[in-house]
């Protein structure tokens, strides 16, 4: 059997490369993604660190392990459904060789092991390229944590040899679970298959197949329902869930849309001979339409459904930034130069918030476990009265009234960490002393909120007047923003900016690092998807040789059958592009503005356009091409030619 | 309408390796209901030779295919070396294959990355049997292709390639071979030699041998010859001419 095996991968290697190549890189992105992970699970604080910079490092090390922690499931998710799709296609295409090993008195379990076997053998030599190409991969990946600021410079991520372990299961572990289901189809095929060359009407909606789809379908369905009404962070999830459950179930009933299509490209090309052939050829190959189709769904599905939730959670953010806060302008400056705004004419209010740098213990209480945290970040000094007009927060506890001296109030950040009432140790400088909790603020929904809150009385005027402050600021009715900003600017105070404007750079700014993550996700799926299509653009076209030359022989001229590939090909992304978009559309469902909470849809059009014109793009260069390499010979050498 | 026994040289062998009762066989259903097959009922003696003749669509490959156990048949019983396999399983069928049966087509049906060697092998290793490599050069040896065992299909010639079918068919010892239209891509020369080698099946080892053919000449080789039409046995001749065949052939198409 392996020797089957052997000598058919030597003879259809396109069929295996495409295979190959998803395993691979399937592997290595897995392999740097779990590497990169695992290495910021064990932060290095260079030895002397202060507590602040520590605390930093430590921070930046958690939001990296966070986003990795989302992304190398989808890693995992795409590593299976595209290698699982290549696999079942290029099975597909060797039904007849699987007849014929039937008809020779090949047992099924026989069919069964020899397609195991050779995923097997894939999975083992993919897995090999994979673990030498997820060094470079672990390398980028870095580098690129690196360069949107999440680690520090000299980060770099650990050799395991667990990997050794890890990245072969991970290999021949999608290989054989991708092939899995395509075996047990191919079982079925009937020896009388071998005798039939030509094209064969069998059924490409197979009880397996509505069973998956239609079972993914339902779920997609509940977790739409599931969103809608769900608070933001449910929306996230059911957001994440969606692109996944949707492509399999829009995938797996895909061929149902195939003929539909086929019409439809029947009533606009309907004059022309090619069109009519396009139409009936789309109609023929279901199965190959569907294959070609499936990698589009995902790709569109997982990118424009992830970007649009993450943009519409940074709109929902910055959107509820701007609605809790009440100025006209905020400048941005040190704590001396922000002592000046109020002269400015026009300012009604001006309320500082200094980052000051001291450290807070605190007394932590979650689930019945105890803990001591010291926290460096995240303090701002404020004036409790200018603070109290600048914000619209109904506090959970307390009043702001009574933060003057060694009183403390615990951020929005903290406000569901538990911090137990009583008293905390600050160190300021030298100094320690205990503050007393004076009021909770309520949760909001950016992320670079404040731990504590402490009164600027409190600070040495020194430290204040050096300390990187946010002044909110309120005009005088009647003054034009415009006017007052130009004054704070001449005064030489720093830098103003309207609320929305500091509102949305203070999300982009929170958000940058999950956006490192989703352009890093985005191209290698995209890079994967292209692949899957090519694969299978590819593979079909070499099914098709004898096709073509038939074609040819009947009268079409060269550039005609390759127009022909084109247009079936467009036909099919365009498929793809448009169960993509509904999947993408189920995901997003749950961000569409309804009674209630402050849910913004924000649909990434662009990337919706780019997708559209690349994919467009990539399957039909690569149909032009394989179908005029496979025209190259002369038609008849081709008709003739019986193997 | 049964058609009655065909006797062979071999004609004392008591258990007919394949007999057809009462056999039909349609496709589709509805409005484009086609009977391919319509009651057919045949025998096919043990050691003999039969040619299956015929006008284009009149169920000759059906017929084969009931026969042997690759196609279904919508009503009616088949027996296959004394065994029914009617509602055979899955895996009946399969062991059949290996033991029982062998198969030689039109389009010769080898796997092209593998050599004639392996092509010829591969029956007895899907059966789980290790064959010498002496057993396959003896069987190449046999079709008259000794030195081209290292060869893949696409470096030999279609009578080569057929010769290599054969090969691969008679490795297994099948008592039955079902053969369809074996000489049609062939020249007269190759057929002749395909032709013998069957020939020799049947005399040297008592084989059983049925084969589909459009061609008198190769019909007048067999033992006896059964016409097709509509479906339905027509006629048949034992121990035919080249030139009667023909006769019998252009008043059932005419
Ligand atoms: N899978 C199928 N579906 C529908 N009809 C079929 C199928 N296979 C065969 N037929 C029909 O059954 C009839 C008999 O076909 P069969 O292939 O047995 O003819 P044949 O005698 O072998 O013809 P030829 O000499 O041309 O090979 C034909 O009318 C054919 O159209
Ligand atoms: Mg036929």
């Amino acid at each position: 059997m392996l020797r089957i095996s052997a000598s058919t991968v030597r003879d259809r290697w396109p069929l295996f490369a495409g295979a190959l190549l998803t395993v691979t890189l399937g592997v290595a992105l897995v392999q740097s993604s779990v590497l990169v992970l695992v290495s910021t699970g064990e932060p290095t604080i260079p030895p002397g660190a202060s507590g602040r910079v520590a605390e930093q490092i430590r921070e930046g090390y958690v939001g990296a392990a966070t986003l990795l922690g989302m992304a190398t499931p989808l890693a995992m998710f795409l590593a299976v459904f595209i290698v699982g799709s290549t696999f079942a296609f290029s099975v597909e295409q060797r039904r007849e060789e699987l007849a014929l090993l039937r008809m020779l008195g090949g047992s099924r379990p026989q069919l069964i092991r020899l397609l195991l076997g050779e995923a097997f053998l894939l999975g083992l030599a993919g897995s090999a390229l994979g673990i030498l190409l997820g060094m470079p991969a672990t390398w980028i990946q870095a580098r690129l944590l690196i360069g949107i600021g999440l680690l520090p410079g000299d980060f770099s991520a650990r050799w395991s040899n667990g990997m050794l372990l890890l990245s072969p299961a991970v290999g021949i572990g999608v290989a054989v679970l991708g092939v899995l289901s395509a075996s047990y189809r191919a079982a079925r095929v009937r020896p009388l298959d071998a005798l039939r060359s030509a094209p064969r009407a069998t059924r490409v909606m197979t009880l397996g197949r509505w069973l998956w789809g239609v079972s993914s379908l339902v779920l997609t369905v509940m977790l739409v329902v599931a969103g809608h009404g769900a608070d933001l962070l449910g929306a996230l999830l059911v957001a994440m869930a969606i692109p996944v459950f949707g492509s399999i179930a829009l995938s797996a009933l895909s061929p149902l849309a195939v003929p539909l299509v086929g019409r439809l490209l029947g009533t606009v090309l309907r004059t022309s001979a090619l069109g009519e052939l396009a139409q009936a050829n789309l109609r023929d190959a279901v199965r190959r339409s569907a294959s070609t189709a499936a990698p589009v769904i995902v790709l569109v599905g997982l990118l424009v459904g992830l970007t649009g939730a993450l943009n519409s959670l940074a709109r929902a953010a910055s959107a509820d930034l701007e609605r809790s806060t009440a100025a006209d302008l905020v400048v941005t400056s040190t704590g001396a130069a922000a002592a000046r705004i109020p002269q400015i004419p026009g300012v009604a209010l001006a309320s500082p918030q200094s980052q000051v740098e001291m450290s807070v213990t605190a007394q932590h209480r979650v689930d019945h476990r105890s803990y001591r945290q010291t926290h460096h970040w995240g303090i701002t000094a404020v004036d409790a009265a200018a603070y109290r007009r600048t914000h619209r927060l109904t506090l959970r506890s307390g009043s702001l009234d009574a933060l003057h001296g060694r009183t403390v109030a615990i951020g929005p950040r903290l406000a569901a960490e538990g911090v137990r009432d009583g008293t905390v140790t600050a160190r300021i400088g030298p100094h320690k002393l205990k503050l007393r909790i004076v009021a909770r603020l309520p949760e909001v929904l950016e992320n670079g909120s404040d731990n504590f809150l402490v009164p600027r009385d409190l600070m040495p005027t020194a430290m204040l007047a050096d300390a990187p402050t946010e002044t909110l600021v309120q005009l005088t009715p009647g003054t034009s923003p415009q006017a007052v900003a130009d004054r704070i600017r001449a005064a030489g105070i720093g830098e103003v900016r309207t609320l929305g404007q500091w509102a949305d750079a203070r999300v982009e700014t929170q958000q940058r690092g999950t956006m490192g993550i989703m352009a890093v996700l985005m191209g290698m799926s995209g890079l994967y998807a292209a692949i899957a299509v090519i694969n299978a653009v590819v593979i079909a076209a070499a099914e098709r040789r004898t096709e073509f030359a038939v074609a040819r022989a009947t009268g079409l001229s060269r550039s005609q059958v390759v127009r022909m590939a084109v247009v079936e090909s467009a036909a099919v992304t365009l498929i793809g592009l448009l169960l993509g978009t509904l999947v993408a559309a189920a995901a997003l469902a749950s961000f569409y503005p309804g009674p209630g909470g402050v849910h913004v849809l924000s649909v990434p059009w662009t990337l919706l356009g780019l997708l559209i014109m690349a994919s467009l793009a990539v399957t039909a260069v690569a149909s032009a091409l394989t179908a005029l390499t496979a025209t190259r010979p002369s038609p008849t050498a081709l008709v003739a030619a019986r193997e | 309408m049964r058609a009655p026994a065909t006797a062979g040289p071999h004609a004392g062998v008591p258990v007919a390796p394949v007999q057809l009762s009462q056999v039909s066989r349609r496709y589709g259903a509805g409005e484009t209901q086609v009977q391919a097959l319509a009651e057919v009922s045949v025998t096919f003696p043990a050691g003999s030779w039969t040619a299956v003749m015929g006008p284009s669509g009149s169920g000759k490959s059906t017929l084969l295919h009931c026969a042997a156990g690759l196609d279904r048949v919508s009503a009616g019983r088949v027996l296959l070396a004394g065994q029914d396999i009617t509602h055979a399983t899955d895996a009946e069928l399969t062991r059949l294959r290996r033991r029982t049966v062998g198969f030689v087509f039109q389009n010769f049906n080898l796997i092209g990355s593998l050599s004639a060697e392996q092509n010829v092998a591969l029956p007895l290793r899907l059966a789980g049997a290790r064959p010498s490599r002496r057993d396959v050069q003896t069987a190449l040896a046999d079709v008259g292709l000794a030195d081209r065992g290292r060869h893949r299909p696409r470096e030999l010639s279609g009578g080569q390639q057929q010769r290599v079918a054969i090969a691969r068919a008679m490795v297994t010892r099948p008592s039955v071979l079902f053969a369809d239209e074996p000489t049609g891509a062939l020249d007269t020369g190759s057929a002749r030699t395909v032709l013998r080698l069957l020939r020799r099946m049947v005399d040297a080892a008592g084989q059983t041998v049925v084969m589909v053919t459009h061609d008198p000449v190769a019909a007048a080789s067999a033992d006896a010859v059964v016409f097709l039409s509509d479906g339905r046995i027509a006629d048949h001749l034992l121990r035919p001419s080249a030139a009667q065949v023909a006769e019998r052939l252009t008043r059932l198409e005419g």
